[in-house]
C-alpha cells in the first residue's frame, strides 16, 4: 500500500493559474475529501493525478513512484482508477461490456490472440467475466447488465462508472462528484457504496463532491481548495469551524 | 441445460461465437448453401459472389478502423493496392519489365497481408497522434502519395497506363489456373477463385466476431466512445490505434492479393481516390461497427449493378431509351443510398436486419 502525495504542485494554463502550490497528502486505506466552490481546482487536481494534465511546477508521487510525468495509462496500471464529474462511459456499449473494459489490465493478450481467440483468450476472458460479474453484484446492477449505457438513467450510470473503476482493481479510487444530480435517496445509495468500498474492499478514496452532509459525514480527512489555493486541511469537524472556510465556501447556516 | 437450450448457464457459452442453436444452424445452413452455388450458379454470379467475398473481407478491414477503433481512414484501398502488388511480385510471372516470383499462394497470401500491416504500422507514428478531420486528411494525402507510388515504381507495378499480371494460383505447388479435375468433375478456374474465397470470408468473419468479444475488440470501442475514458482505464490508446490501423491493413492486404486473380491483371489507376471511398461507403451502408455490416455493405455494393440491370431486364426497358447511360444512372442511386442510409439508418442494412430479426422474434406481438 502506497500513499499519494501532492508536492508544491502548480498548474498554469497559459496565463490561468489553475492550482498554486498545492501540497498534501493521502495515506493509505484513507478516505479523502477535496471541497471547494466551483473552478477551485478540484477536478484539475484529479487531471494531474491521473495523468490528464501535467503540472507546470512540483512533483505527483504514488509510493515509490513520480507520476508526474506518466501517460494516463501507466498511472491506472500503477493502480490508480477514476471516474469523471460528467460521465464518461461508453455509451454505445453494455454496462458489461463497460465493466469488461475496466478488467482490462488483468487481461495480458495482444490483438492477434484476440483475433483467434486462443485457448489462453477464453481462459483470461472468463477471469475476466468473473471480475465484472463480482462487482455487479456488489453494485446491484445485475437487471441492467446487459442494457445499453444510453438508455439508462442517470444515477445507475454514476453507478456503472464506479464499477468500470473498481474492475480496475485499484488501491487508490479517485471518485469526482459521485453524488451530482442526485436526490437524496441515491446520494444515500452512493454514500453507502463509497463506505463499503472503503471499508470492505480496503481502497484508498479521494473524494470531489459539492453534498457538504455526505462528504462531512463520510470523510476522514476534508481538504478546502479555493482558487487553485489550499485553504485548509484536517478532520470534518474542524473544517466546518474554519473562519475561512465558512467564508469561502461553506457560509452562515 | 437440456430443453431450454436459450438458458445460459455458463459464461463461455454466452460468450461463444454462435450463442444459441439457432444462430449456429442459420451459420451451417448459410456456409452450405454458399458451398452449393459454386456448383450451380451461373458463371456471372459465380463472378459477383466472389468479388462481393473478397470485397467484405477488406470492407471487414475498414470497419476495424473506423466502425470499432472509430478512426478515419480514407486510405484503404492504398493498403489494398499494397496487398496486391506484394502478391503480384511474390506470385506473379516476371516479364520484360516487371519482376516476378511465381512463389505458392501459400507464401503470396499471408505476406500480402503483413506487408500491408506493416506499411500501416509504419504510418502509424503520424496517425496515432491525430483524429478526426485531422487524421482524414493525413489518410487522404496517403492515397495520393500511394497512387503516386504505385505509377513509378515500373519495375513492381508495370506502371501507369500498362499495369501488371497478378499473382498466379498455385497452391500446394500445382497450378490451378486452367481448372483442376477431381476425379470425374472438373473445376474451372472461376469455381476455385470462388471456393478459396469464400473460405477466406469465413474464416476472416469468424477472426472479426472473435475481436469484438474479446479484450482487443472492446479496447477499440472504448477508443472510440471517449478517448479520454479509454487512457483513463489503463489502454495504451497509442498501441491500440497502431494495432488497429495493422490489422486493418492486414485484411485489406488479403483482400488485395485475391481480388485481381479474378481479372489477372491490375493496372495501377485503379488504386485512386474513388477506389478508397468505396469501402468507406460499404462500411457506412452496411453498418459501421458491427460483424455482419460490411458483409451486407460488400454484397449490396457488388450486386446493385446487377440487380439494376436485371430490373431493367424484367421491365424490358432497353438502354437506348434511358436519358442517362447505365453507369451514370448506378452511380447516382448508389449516392442517393448513401445519403439516405446516412440520414434515416445510421446502422445501416445491418440496423435493417436487426429490427427485422426482432420483429419476427415477437410476431404476432408488436414487442
Amino acid at each position: 500500500m502506497s500513499s499519494l502525495k501532492f508536492d508544491n504542485v502548480t498548474l498554469k494554463f497559459g496565463g490561468i493559474t489553475a492550482l498554486n502550490n498545492v501540497s498534501f497528502e493521502v495515506k493509505p486505506k484513507s478516505l479523502y475529501a477535496i471541497i471547494g466552490p466551483n473552478g477551485a481546482g478540484k477536478t484539475s487536481i484529479f487531471n494531474c493525478i491521473s495523468g490528464i494534465y501535467r503540472p507546470t511546477e512540483g512533483d505527483v508521487s504514488f509510493g515509490e513512484n513520480n507520476i508526474k510525468d506518466l501517460r494516463p495509462d501507466q498511472v491506472a496500471d500503477l493502480g490508480i482508477a477514476r471516474t469523471f464529474q460528467n460521465i464518461e462511459l461508453f455509451e454505445n456499449m453494455t454496462v458489461l461490456d463497460n465493466i469488461l473494459i475496466g478488467a482490462h489490465r488483468h487481461l495480458n493478450y495482444g490483438p492477434i490472440s484476440s483475433l483467434l481467440y486462443t485457448k489462453k483468450t477464453r481462459k483470461s476472458e472468463l477471469a475476466a467475466r468473473k471480475i465484472a460479474e463480482e462487482i455487479i453484484d456488489f453494485l446491484e446492477i445485475e437487471q441492467f447488465r446487459y442494457s445499453y449505457i444510453l438508455s439508462l438513467p442517470y444515477g445507475v450510470q454514476k453507478r456503472v462508472e464506479i464499477g468500470r473503476a473498481l474492475a480496475l482493481n485499484p488501491e487508490v479510487l479517485l471518485l469526482d462528484e459521485p453524488a451530482a444530480g442526485m436526490n437524496n435517496e441515491e446520494t444515500e445509495d452512493i454514500a453507502r457504496f463509497i463506505i463499503d468500498i472503503h471499508e470492505e474492499m480496503g481502497k484508498t478514496i479521494i473524494l470531489v463532491d459539492h453534498d457538504m452532509n455526505m462528504v462531512m459525514d463520510i470523510a476522514e480527512e476534508v481538504m478546502v481548495l479555493n482558487f487553485g489555493e489550499k485553504l485548509a486541511e484536517g478532520r470534518p469537524e474542524e473544517i466546518v469551524k474554519d473562519s475561512k472556510v465558512i467564508d469561502a465556501y461553506l457560509g452562515v447556516s | 441445460m437440456r430443453g431450454r437450450p436459450n438458458l445460459y448457464t455458463d459464461y463461455n457459452k454466452e460468450s461463444a461465437i454462435f450463442s444459441n442453436n439457432t444462430q449456429k444452424s442459420w451459420f451451417f445452413i448459410m456456409v452450405a448453401f454458399s458451398f452449393s452455388l459454386c456448383f450451380t450458379a451461373s458463371e456471372y454470379w459465380i463472378y459477383l459472389l466472389t468479388s462481393s467475398f473478397l470485397m467484405s473481407i477488406a470492407a471487414w478491414g475498414l470497419n476495424i478502423v473506423s466502425g470499432f477503433a472509430g478512426q478515419i481512414n480514407l486510405a484503404h484501398g492504398f493498403f489494398v493496392g499494397i496487398g496486391t502488388y506484394t502478391s503480384a511480385v511474390l506470385g506473379g510471372i516476371a516479364g520484360a519489365n516487371v519482376i516476378g516470383f511465381e512463389l505458392d499462394m501459400l507464401i503470396w497470401l499471408p505476406v500480402a497481408g503483413i506487408t500491408a500491416a506493416i506499411v500501416g504500422l509504419i504510418i502509424a507514428p503520424i496517425t496515432v497522434r491525430l483524429k478526426g478531420l485531422n487524421l482524414g486528411l493525413v489518410t487522404l494525402a496517403l492515397v495520393f502519395i500511394g497512387s503516386h507510388l504505385f505509377s513509378n515504381f515500373k519495375s513492381l507495378t508495370g506502371g501507369a497506363g500498362l499495369g501488371r499480371k497478378v499473382a498466379r494460383l498455385k497452391l500446394f505447388g500445382i497450378y490451378l489456373e486452367n481448372g483442376y479435375q477431381i476425379g470425374d468433375y472438373f473445376l474451372e478456374k472461376n469455381q476455385i477463385l470462388y471456393l478459396l474465397s469464400l473460405t477466406l470470408c469465413i474464416l476472416c468473419g469468424l477472426g472479426i466476431k472473435n475481436l469484438v468479444r474479446s479484450r482487443a475488440g472492446r479496447a477499440y470501442s472504448a477508443i472510440r466512445d471517449g478517448d479520454i475514458a479509454a487512457e483513463a482505464i489503463g489502454i495504451n490508446i497509442f498501441r491500440y490505434k497502431a494495432s488497429a490501423f495493422a490489422l486493418s491493413s492486414f485484411f485489406g492486404g488479403i483482400s488485395g492479393a485475391m481480388f485481381f486473380t479474378v481479372s489477372g491483371g491490375v493496372e495501377p489507376g485503379t488504386f485512386n481516390l474513388l477506389y478508397s471511398i468505396v469501402f468507406v461507403a460499404i462500411v457506412v451502408i452496411g453498418g459501421a461497427g458491427t460483424v455482419l455490416g460490411p458483409l451486407f455493405g460488400a454484397f449490396f455494393y457488388t450486386m446493385f449493378p446487377a440487380i439494376i440491370q436485371l430490373l431493367l431486364h424484367v421491365f424490358e426497358i432497353g438502354e437506348q431509351s434511358l436519358p442517362l447511360n447505365l453507369g451514370q444512372i448506378e452511380r447516382i442511386l448508389f449516392g442517393l443510398f448513401i445519403i439516405s442510409f446516412l440520414i434515416f439508418e445510421p446502422r445501416g442494412l445491418w440496423g435493417i436486419w436487426f429490427r427485422l430479426r426482432n420483429y419476427f422474434k415477437a410476431w404476432p406481438f408488436s414487442y
